[in-house]
């Protein structure tokens, strides 16, 4: 029998590959806001605030054209799934591009934060690890890999040890700027650990998608 | 199954799905199919269809034309009896007794087993006349007691208010939605436990569709109902449970055999079904 719908198939490979494309922009400024950390350029900072707003608009009409199909084509089982799907990931990649401008929102105070090594080098460490999971998520979803997106999900909290040793690492610091260096290091250090965080929950949401298994809706990182 | 020891009423907890196997829970079986096969002459036009169903609840079959589906649904109440060079082959046990027995009076199958068909059929006769008919034909002759089966059949089938003042104006004066309704109330009148309904609504606009929906839901508490329907998001919205059939082309003779793919519940068969055949069925990608 012959296949139909081949718009509607079109249509949500398509969708696919947009997600894929938005998750490539916000891969773009988690680049830019490592190399803020390690440089302090504020014509950086300012270029990823504002390749946010791209991403942002991005989120605005894939969401648009989510709802558009749920209208039209009343998708249902791996179709419905996928959509759904999509609409959670598209929630995903927003508040990670987020998180990532809260970085380079410390702006000039960047000195303050470069200034103990220690804790610097902990939140450099941080931003390699949060940065490569979100890319395995990236992989994870442009291939659509059951395996990785598992990995993922099971991966919960890598930045846990980091982020406690962060922590401890600030209340030893010593020194006129120490408070407001540790709470500019506090808040980029928790950045990072929620971007690794919702880069395992896009792992959550493409295994679900790809077994329907209601077991797997729940994403377990909190 | 335990049939042989409980022949009337089978208290059966599950109904399996074909396509797993896997067992899903249940409540009290009413039909009990079992290997079930209709030849007409000779033809194997549906084969090996094994399913159980539920009492009390709204059981959809779907699938593309010609996978047999009707032809199943019409061996419930033996119609395929009046089709020439029909053979039914199997069990299709009603409470453990089955319909194809030779003891079996098919007259009475078809009292208990009510059918709505796909194109509103009303006699050509007035509303009262329409719904008193099967009551008549059962031997009831006092008027006061046929009105008020009528009554009781034509509230049961949501009509009443549009047809009360009306009652003895002919069946074919109403709307497509109100003369299916009235079929409806046509078959209630008998007193069945299941009725069968062969696409009651493709003839309909949405809103007498809705109407026929929000009725099947309404009955159910007192009805079994088996339905056959093209439009897959009615089965979604109606049915506890689902069986997809399909065709099978022979290699051999080139001829198309109807078969049971997979019968789970609705929710499952809509969101992750098992066979990757009604995957693709329910979201539209061949047929």
């Amino acid at each position: 029998m012959a296949m139909v719908r081949q718009s509607f198939s079109a249509e949500l490979e398509q969708l696919r590959l947009q997600v894929e494309v938005m998750a490539v922009r916000v891969d773009e400024n988690l680049e830019r806001m490592r190399e803020f950390l390690a440089t302090g350029d504020l014509e950086i900072a300012a270029r990823t605030v504002a390749a946010d707003d791209d991403i942002d608009a991005m989120n605005v009409s894939l969401t648009e054209r989510c709802h558009d199909l749920l209208a039209r084509e009343a998708p249902v089982a791996s179709d419905l799934r996928f959509v759904m799907s999509v609409l959670r990931v598209l929630g995903e990649l927003e508040r990670v591009g987020d998180l990532a401008l809260r970085v380079v929102k410390v702006g000039s105070d960047w000195s303050l934060v470069r200034s103990y090594p220690t804790t610097y080098d902990i939140l450099v460490s941080m931003a390699d690890t949060s940065v490569e999971q979100f890319r395995r998520a990236l992989h994870a979803w442009s291939s659509q890999d059951l395996e990785l997106a598992e990995e993922l999900a099971r991966s919960g909290a890598v930045l846990d040890l980091a982020n406690s040793a962060l922590v401890r690492a600030l209340l030893e610091l010593e020194g006129p700027s120490a408070i407001p260096a540790a709470l500019h290091s506090l808040v980029i250090g928790k950045a990072l650990d929620r971007i690794a965080d919702h880069s395992a929950i896009i792992g959550s949401r493409l295994r679900y998608l790809l077994t329907g298994d209601p077991g797997h809706l729940a994403a377990e990182i909190r | 199954m335990d049939d042989e020891e409980n022949p009337v009423h089978i208290e059966a907890a599950t109904a399996a799905n074909p396509a797993t196997g896997e067992e899903v829970a249940a409540g009290p079986i009413i039909f009990d199919v079992e290997d079930l096969s209709v030849l007409y002459s000779g033809f194997r036009a549906v084969k090996d269809v094994g399913l159980q169903v539920v009492r009390n609840e709204i059981t959809a079959f779907i699938g593309p034309s010609g996978c047999g589906k009707t032809t199943v649904l019409r061996c419930f109440n033996r119609m395929n009896d009046l089709v020439e060079g029909a053979v039914v082959e199997g069990a299709l046990r009603f409470h453990g007794v089955d319909l194809y027995d030779k003891e079996v009076n098919p007259v009475e199958v078809r009292r208990r087993i009510g059918m709505v068909f796909q194109k509103p059929n009303p006699f050509p006769k007035s509303i009262f006349e329409n719904v008193a008919y099967g009551p008549k034909l059962a031997g009831i002759k006092k008027k006061a007691e046929l009105e008020e089966i009528v009554e009781k059949a034509l509230r049961g089938a949501a009509i009443w208010d549009e047809v009360k003042d009306r009652l003895h104006k002919s069946g074919l004066g109403l709307s497509g939605g109100q003369q299916q309704r009235l079929c409806i109330a046509r078959a209630l009148a008998v007193n069945p436990e299941v009725i069968l309904m062969d696409e009651p609504c493709s003839a309909l606009d949405p809103i007498a569709t809705g109407r026929i929906e929000d009725l099947m839901e309404e009955i159910k508490q007192d009805y079994t109902i088996i339905i056959v329907t093209h439009n897959m998001q009615q089965a979604a919205r109606v049915s506890d449970r689902c069986a997809f059939f399909t065709t099978e082309v022979s290699e051999v003779s080139d001829t198309r055999t109807g078969v049971l793919v997979e019968y789970d519940l609705t929710e499952k068969m809509f969101s992750n079904p098992s066979d990757v055949r009604t995957e693709n069925y329910v979201t539209g990608r061949f047929g």
